[in-house]
């Protein structure tokens, strides 16, 4: 398993990827406007958020998630911009009660976004996994293809956001008692299935996919994602990119492409994203939008652990605490690592200890 | 190497009796001891009994790669797995059951005594009636015996239990059975030998 120094390291060499592909490293103020998150709340992974009166008496928030600031603090009239971000988020995480303070780190690109645009994205969501662990797999779907087939099978409200939840699952037993309530004929559940099934080998997935297509909307998503998965198989990427139509998010915010990351050892996925054009329009913006974020907090076992251990310790007592510093210094300037202690610490490794103490 | 969670009792038994018919025997397997893992090179599988409702615990957090949970269990804690199939064992329903002689006062928020908070507030919230939830852990026919509560939420298998009590069912939620589950980061980097388990657990069914 790779083993990285830090989450700073990584932030570090993250920032180096982003930065070397042309995106310009953004930096949103502490606090939002509350209302931000309240009118786009279902955007967020985790729905509540830390508020507090400003001096201003408005009611302010520590961000729970950067994309929405990303959108805000864009200027519209500037063009395409290409801007990533390495930040702290305040949520509660889906296991715990409590907030906690996230380090994400992230792209989004805001503007005229074409297929070359989208396959860059996923380059680099590639390659952010690669900086993190050695093997990695991005799972890519559709909104618009899982839409289409909601849309095929007839279903709209609640009915189709219980089918969304088997396909979430991959839950095929379910979904069948559930069409046969809902009158969803065999060819239907049929697709259903397949669709659900969609795995392995990306070009054999994608040509599944195609063949599976229902109706006009899903035609289309299926040559959208066929092409994307063409250029990562060309760009080398094509054996850690799965088709996998089990991850669906918000139709009210994203529109294309989504994705999720994961990286081996890790039992959950480290990062996600999307085309999220309708959130863009949500928010009064024109043009299109793709972005991921990577969730530094899952990666924990990828950090090497704090070794809690120095070279040597040196003891020292009132006359002797200047020759400690001395020697730490010269020890430090070797490279060496020092605490300098009045009495053996509790807990901590090392190698030697030098006593100065003229009565231990 | 697969890991697999099973659930401690007579379910887990009949779970692993499915699963050594498809393949996946395992030579130092012994339920009625202490031990809690069992590992077989041979056949790459490795088991631990874990208790019933840390069967989905286990897998979310990635300790299994799949485990086999009862769909009660799923509906209360939604845990983020794939429930790749029904294993049809271990068959029996959520339901509502009061005592026989018991009317619904509408007037009144319901006190519904249970051990599946969220089954039941999700059931309500449905049905739009407005409830007190009391959450207990066992001995659930009590609490209406007792006027503690108006209607219990609970399993019911056979209905003997709720005869013996002067209790009788007045909803049905869903049925339950046992699913195998899988974790969803495992599903990708094991998926072959996740698929071929789902398989030869759909074979060894029939």
């Amino acid at each position: 398993m790779k083993q990285l120094k830090s989450e700073e390291e990584l932030l570090t060499g993250l920032s180096a990827l982003y930065g070397a592909r042309g995106y310009r490293r953004f930096r949103p103020g502490c606090f939002e406007d509350y209302s931000l998150y309240l009118d786009n709340i279902d955007f967020l992974i985790s729905k509540k958020v830390i508020t507090f009166s400003g001096a201003g008496g408005r009611l302010l928030a520590l961000r729970p998630d950067m994309t929405l600031s990303v959108i805000r603090h864009v200027d519209p009239a500037g063009g395409t911009q290409k801007l990533f971000y390495t930040d702290r988020v305040y949520r509660r995480p889906a296991d715990g009660d409590e907030f906690r303070e996230v380090d994400q780190a992230g792209v989004e690109v805001i503007g005229d976004i074409d297929a070359a645009c989208e396959a860059e994205v996923l380059l680099l969501a590639c390659d952010t996994l690669a900086a993190v662990a050695d093997d990695y797999i991005v799972d890519l779907s559709h909104m618009g293809y899982i839409e289409g087939l909601m849309s095929a099978l007839g279903l709209t409200g609640g009915d189709k956001e219980e089918a969304y939840c088997y396909l979430r699952a991959k839950n095929m037993h379910d979904f069948k008692k559930f069409a046969k309530t809902r009158g969803i004929g065999g060819e239907g559940v049929e697709a259903f299935g397949r669709i659900l099934s969609i795995g392995g080998d990306c070009r054999a997935a994608a040509a599944e996919m195609r063949a599976c297509s229902l109706n006009e909307d899903m035609r289309s998503a299926a040559e959208e994602l066929s092409g994307l998965v063409d250029m990562l198989c060309a760009l080398g990427c094509g054996s850690a990119v799965n088709i996998n139509f089990s991850i669906a998010n918000s139709a009210d915010y994203y529109n294309g492409v989504i994705f999720n990351g994961y990286a081996g050892g890790v039992p959950r996925r480290v990062l996600s994203g999307g085309r999220y054009d309708k959130l863009l329009s949500k928010m009064g913006r024109a043009g299109g939008a793709i972005g991921f974020a990577l969730y530094i907090g899952e990666l924990e076992r990828y950090f090497r652990p704090d070794a809690n251990s120095v070279s040597t310790v040196i003891l020292y007592d009132d006359q002797s605490a200047p020759e400690a510093l001395e020697r730490s210094r010269a020890l430090t300037a070797e490279g060496r690592s020092v605490r300098i202690a009045r009495s053996l610490p509790e807990g901590i490794r090392y190698n030697e200890v030098q006593d100065l103490r003229r009565h231990p | 190497m697969i890991n697999i969670a099973l659930p401690k009792g007579r379910l887990g038994d009949k779970v692993y009796a499915l699963l050594a018919s498809a393949g996946y025997s395992c030579s130092s397997y012994d339920s009625s001891g202490r031990k809690l893992v069992f590992s077989d090179q041979q056949s790459g599988v490795s088991y631990f009994w874990v208790k019933p409702a840390d069967v989905a615990v286990y897998v979310e957090r990635g300790a299994a790669d799949v485990g086999v949970v009862g769909k009660d269990i799923l509906e209360e804690t939604a845990p983020d797995v794939y429930e790749l199939a029904d294993l049809g064992m271990g068959k029996c329903t959520m339901c509502v059951a009061a005592a026989a002689d018991w009317y619904d006062d509408t007037s009144r928020p319901l006190r519904v005594a249970t051990k599946f908070v969220n089954v039941a507030k999700n059931y309500y919230r449905e049905i739009g009636r407005d409830i007190e939830v009391i959450k207990l852990n066992g001995s659930i026919e009590l609490a209406p015996i007792l006027g503690m509560s108006d209607v219990i939420v609970d399993i019911v298998e056979t209905g003997t239990t709720l005869k013996e009590n002067d209790l009788k069912v007045y909803a049905s939620i869903f049925p339950i059975s046992a699913r195998l589950v899988a974790n969803k980061a495992a599903f990708k980097f094991k998926n072959g030998q996740i698929k071929k388990l789902v398989d030869s657990l759909s074979e060894a069914k029939r």
